[in-house]
C-alpha cells in the first residue's frame, strides 16, 4: 500500500475499500480471541474457510476472524451478518451446516443457538441474549467488526477518523479540554482524571515527550486489556496518536507482557501496517506531526504494571518502582515528561474526539463517566467480558448479566479490582460500579476484575490466596510491602490452620493500615485491601476460624474433616475406588468409613458420591 | 549560586538550599527523623520507609518519605505527629522482628518507640537497606554487588553468585552495613520478643525528647546523617 500524504487520500482509500466490498452479501464473524482459541476456534475457522471456498462463496461471503466477543464461556462463537445470528459452542463439524443452511439458505440451526441457563429459552440473535442485552458495549462492540490483523477492516469501519481531526483543526489545548470535559478517568486501576494528566504533561518542559500504553495486565482473572489489544489494536494506536498530538510527544511505547503472545503479535502487525500507510512516522498525513510507536515486551512481573516500574523496565533497568514525589508527567521515561495510560483508556479516546465529550459523558455517574469493561469470573453462570456504563449496580452485573450462582448456590460476595481491590458482601450489591463509591466501601473498580464468590468460598482463604499472590509478586524494595505482607500471610496462615488468636485480628488491621499508608508504590499501598475488606465485612468468619476452630465454608483443610453420613451411604463403593490415599474402607452394600488419619481432604470422594453422603464437618 | 528556600518542619523554620531533601535539612538542624537506608552522598531510594513524614498540602496531609522529598519554598512538614510515630513504630517493629540480633536495628527500633514485638523473631542477617549496593555502585562505580530476586527471595549478591574481578575488595560494603555492629546478648530470643533498652545507647532519654536529636550511639555506630555531616 502506498503512503498517505493527506487527509483526502485517507478518505479516498476508505472509499475504495468500501467499493471493493460492495459484492459481499454475508459476513461470517468467527471469534479468534484467546478464549475461543482455547476452545479450538482455529479448527472452526479453517473448516468454515474450506467450506466457503468449496461452495464457491469466496467473493460474496466474507470470513472475518475477529477479536474477543466477550462471551468466552460459550466459545467458539460465530456471528453471521446480516441477521445478527449468534451461534455458540461451534465445532468444526458444524461448518458444513452453517455454510449450507444459514449462509446459503438463511435457515437457523436450532441446536447451535444460545440457550439461556435461567429460562431454558433459545435466542436467535446476539442482541436478544440477556448477557449482551444488559450491557453497554462501546468498545467491545467494535471488536466483532474488525479483523485485528487488517487495517483495511479498521478503516472501512470508520477508523482513523479522529486522527485527521486532531491534525488539522483542533489545537492540542482543545483536545485536552475535550478529554477533561468528557470526564475520562484512568481505566487501569487508579481512576486518575486523564485530562488532568495530559494537561500536566503538555505544560511540563522537556525536549522529548513520551506516551506509553500500559498493557501489562497482571490481575488474576482479568483480561480486558488483552482482549482490546488483541481484538482491535488500531483503536489503541489511534488513541495514542491523539494523546501524543495533545501532549506533544513524538515517541510512544506499547508495554505488553510477553505472556500475551497474540497481543504482541497483533499490535506489532498493527504498527507495521500503520507505518506502511504513513499513519505512523514522520509528517503524518502531510502534517508537521511526527510520531512512532514501539512495542516493548514485559517479562511478566506484576509490579511492572506500576507506572515507574514500567518505565524502568522500558529503560532496560530492573522493574522496580521509585518514589513519585515528582510525578511521571514531569519526570518519567528517560527523565522526560511521560503520559502513561491503560489500554482501555486509550481505546476510549478516538470516540471522544469523534462524538464529542457530551456523548461520552452521557453514560456514567457524576464522578465516573463512560463505560467500563469488567472481567466477570468466578462462581456464576455466565462468565466473560462485560462492558457496562459506570453507575450500573453490582447486582445488575452479577445477576442480570452473570445469571446468578452456578448450581443455584447462594452468592456471598464479589471481589472487585483484583489483588488491590476488596471483597464486598451481598448487602453491598446495590452499590454502583463507580470509582469513588467502591473506594469508599473499601474496594475499588481497579482494572475491572470481578470475581464472584458463593457460599462454598471461605473468605479467609480468599484473603490468603491474594496475599500469597502479592507476596510472590512484591518487588521487595520497600520494607512495609516486603515484610508487612509476609507477616500478614504468616498470621492468616496461622488462622486457617487453627493457631489463630483473637488479638491477631487487631494486629492485622493495624499492620494493614501501616502498609497502606507507608508503602512505596500504589501496588504496595493497596496490597492489604483484600485482608482489610474481608475483615471489615466477614469478621464472623475469621472469628469462627479462631474461636471455634471451624471453617464455615469447609475450605480450610486443617479445620475440616470428611465423614460419611451413615443414613445416606448405600455402600456402592464409588468413593472407595476413587480415593487415591486408600483412606476409605467398607464392604459392598455396607456403610463405608473414612479413616481421618489417612484422609488428605482432597475432596475427590465428595465430588464422586452420587448420594451426597460425604459431608464436610 | 545556591538558592535557599524556607521550609517549616514541626513548627521550626528551616533554611536549606534548593535540591536538598527534607531529611537532610532536618538533620542539619538537629531535628531527629529516624532513618536507616539513607546515607549522606548516596542516592536515596526510600526503601526502609522509617523517615516518613506528613507533608501538608492545602490542608491535606500526605505520608511520604522525607529522603525522597525535596525542599520547596513554603513547604509544611510534620515529622513527629502521633500518626507518624505510630506508623514508624509499626515499621520498626517489622524490621526488628526480622533481624533481632543487630544492635543497629535494636537501637533504631527503640528510637522509634518499639518495646514489645508482636511477631515471632526471624534471624536474618540482612534487612535489604541497600546501603552496600549503593556505595559499591555510586561511590566506587564497581557494581560488584546488586539485588537479586524479587519479593521475599530478594537478597544482595555478586553477579551469578561469584565474586567478580571488578570487585575492588575495598570493604566499604561491610563498613556501611548496619548489621556489622557487634550484637548484644540481650533478650533477643524466640519467646522473649521485647527490647530492654538498657545498653549504653542511652536511648531511654529518647522517650522524653522524641523530636530532637540525642546524638544516640546508634547514629555513631552506623553513620547517621548527623554524625557523617560532622566528621
Amino acid at each position: 500500500m502506498t503512503r498517505l500524504n493527506s487527509y483526502r487520500e485517507l478518505e479516498h482509500l476508505r472509499q475504495r475499500f468500501r467499493e471493493q466490498r460492495q459484492n459481499i452479501t454475508t459476513t461470517v464473524m468467527v471469534c479468534g480471541g484467546t478464549g475461543c482459541r482455547t476452545s479450538n476456534s482455529q479448527a472452526v475457522i479453517d473448516a468454515v474457510r474450506d467450506e466457503l471456498s468449496g461452495q464457491g462463496l469466496d467473493d460474496s461471503v466474507r470470513l472475518c476472524v475477529t477479536g474477543c466477543h466477550g462471551f468466552c464461556e460459550q466459545g467458539p462463537v460465530i456471528i453471521i451478518e446480516p441477521g445478527n445470528i449468534f451461534y455458540c459452542h461451534v465445532s468444526p463439524e458444524d461448518a458444513f451446516e452453517i455454510v449450507y443452511q444459514t449462509v446459503m439458505k438463511g435457515e437457523l440451526i436450532e441446536r447451535l443457538l444460545y440457550e439461556d441457563p435461567v429460562s431454558g429459552e433459545r435466542f436467535k440473535t446476539e442482541a436478544e441474549i440477556p448477557f449482551y442485552k444488559a450491557q453497554d458495549r462501546r468498545i467491545l462492540s467494535q471488536n466483532r467488526l474488525v479483523d485485528p490483523c487488517s487495517i483495511e477492516d479498521y478503516i472501512v469501519a470508520g477508523g482513523y477518523s479522529a486522527l485527521p481531526r486532531v491534525l488539522n483543526g483542533i489545537a492540542p489545548e482543545e483536545i485536552v479540554n475535550e478529554i477533561k470535559s468528557a470526564g475520562l478517568r484512568g481505566r487501569g486501576g487508579g481512576g486518575f482524571p486523564t485530562g488532568r494528566k495530559w494537561a500536566d504533561c503538555m505544560k511540563a518542559p522537556g525536549d522529548e515527550k513520551y506516551v506509553i500504553c500500559n498493557a501489562d495486565e497482571g490481575d488474576p482473572g482479568a483480561y480486558m486489556d488483552r482482549c482490546v489489544l488483541e481484538g482491535n489494536p488500531h483503536l489503541v494506536l489511534e488513541g495514542m496518536m491523539v494523546g501524543a498530538r495533545a501532549v506533544g510527544a513524538s515517541k510512544g511505547y506499547i508495554y505488553v507482557r510477553n505472556e500475551y503472545p497474540l497481543a504482541v503479535k497483533n499490535s506489532r502487525i498493527a504498527v507495521e501496517q500503520a507505518r506502511e500507510l504513513g499513519l505512523l512516522g514522520n509528517n503524518i498525513l502531510g502534517s508537521s506531526f511526527s510520531f512512532d510507536v514501539e512495542i516493548a515486551r514485559g517479562g511478566g512481573a506484576f509490579v511492572c504494571g506500576e507506572s515507574t516500574a514500567l518505565m524502568a523496565s522500558i529503560e532496560g533497568k530492573v522493574g522496580e518502582p521509585r518514589a513519585k514525589d515528582v510525578h511521571t508527567v514531569v519526570d518519567g521515561l528517560y527523565h522526560q515528561p511521560t503520559t502513561l495510560n491503560n489500554v482501555e483508556t486509550w481505546a476510549n479516546v478516538p470516540s471522544i474526539i469523534l462524538n464529542g465529550s457530551s456523548w461520552f459523558a452521557s453514560k456514567g455517574t457524576k464522578g465516573s463517566k463512560g463505560t467500563k469493561i469488567l472481567a466477570l469470573t468466578g462462581r456464576i453462570k455466565n462468565t466473560g467480558l462485560v462492558e457496562v456504563a459506570l453507575g450500573t449496580s453490582i447486582r445488575e452485573v452479577v445477576f442480570d448479566i452473570g445469571g446468578g450462582g452456578v448450581n443455584g448456590n447462594l452468592i456471598k460476595a464479589v471481589q472487585t479490582g483484583g489483588p488491590s481491590g476488596g471483597c464486598l458482601p451481598l448487602d453491598k450489591f446495590d452499590l454502583a460500579v463507580d470509582f469513588d463509591i467502591l473506594a469508599e466501601a473499601g474496594s475499588m473498580v481497579g482494572s475491572g476484575g470481578m470475581v464472584v464468590m458463593d457460599e462454598e468460598t471461605c473468605m479467609v482463604d480468599v484473603a490468603k490466596y491474594f496475599l500469597t499472590f502479592l507476596q510472590d509478586e512484591s518487588c521487595g524494595k520497600c520494607l512495609p510491602c516486603r515484610l508487612g505482607i509476609d507477616r500478614m500471610l504468616e498470621i492468616i496462615t496461622d488462622i486457617t490452620e487453627g493457631r489463630g488468636r483473637m488479638e491477631q485480628l487487631d494486629l492485622l488491621e493495624e499492620l494493614g493500615d501501616t502498609i497502606s499508608q507507608t508503602a512505596l508504590c500504589g501496588l504496595g499501598k493497596t496490597a492489604p485491601n483484600p485482608v482489610l475488606s474481608t475483615l471489615r465485612y466477614f469478621r464472623p468468619e475469621y472469628e469462627s476460624h479462631i474461636k471455634e476452630k471451624r471453617c464455615p465454608a469447609g475450605v480450610c483443610k486443617a479445620l475440616i474433616t470428611y465423614r460419611i453420613d451413615p443414613d445416606k451411604c448405600n455402600g456402592c463403593g464409588v468413593c472407595l475406588r476413587s480415593c487415591v490415599h486408600g483412606a476409605i474402607t467398607g464392604e459392598k452394600k455396607e456403610i463405608h468409613v473414612i479413616d481421618t488419619q489417612l484422609c488428605q481432604k482432597c475432596g475427590i470422594c465428595r465430588s464422586e458420591c452420587k448420594f451426597d453422603a460425604i459431608q464436610v464437618v | 549560586m545556591l538558592q535557599y528556600v524556607n521550609v517549616n518542619i514541626d513548627g521550626a523554620t528551616v533554611r536549606a538550599p534548593r535540591g536538598t531533601s527534607v531529611l537532610d535539612a532536618a538533620i542539619e538542624y538537629g531535628i531527629c527523623i529516624p532513618h536507616l537506608c539513607h546515607v549522606p552522598n548516596l542516592s536515596d531510594i526510600g526503601a526502609c520507609r522509617l523517615c516518613i513524614v506528613e507533608h501538608v498540602v492545602n490542608g491535606r496531609s500526605e505520608v511520604t518519605t522525607s529522603c525522597t522529598l525535596n525542599v520547596e519554598e513554603g513547604m509544611v512538614i510534620r515529622a513527629n505527629t502521633e500518626k507518624i510515630r505510630r506508623l514508624r513504630r509499626n515499621l520498626a517493629e517489622l524490621l526488628v522482628a526480622q533481624a533481632p540480633n543487630s544492635r543497629a536495628i535494636q537501637d533504631i527500633a527503640l528510637r522509634c518507640g518499639v518495646k514489645e514485638v508482636r511477631y515471632p523473631f526471624r534471624n536474618s542477617d540482612c534487612v535489604l537497606c541497600g546501603r552496600c549496593v549503593r556505595v559499591c555502585t555510586e561511590i566506587w562505580q564497581a557494581r560488584a554487588i546488586g539485588f537479586v530476586g524479587r519479593g521475599k527471595d530478594r537478597h544482595v549478591d555478586f553477579p551469578f553468585g561469584i565474586r567478580p574481578d571488578f570487585c575492588k575488595q575495598c570493604g566499604n560494603c561491610i563498613q556501611i552495613c548496619p548489621m556489622t555492629i557487634p550484637p548484644c546478648d540481650g533478650p533477643m530470643k524466640p519467646g522473649e520478643e521485647y527490647l530492654c533498652g538498657k545498653c549504653e545507647s542511652q536511648l531511654m532519654i529518647a522517650d522524653e525528647t522524641p523530636g530532637s536529636c540525642t546524638w544516640c550511639k546508634l547514629g555513631e555506630g552506623f553513620g547517621c546523617g548527623r554524625y557523617v555531616g560532622v566528621t
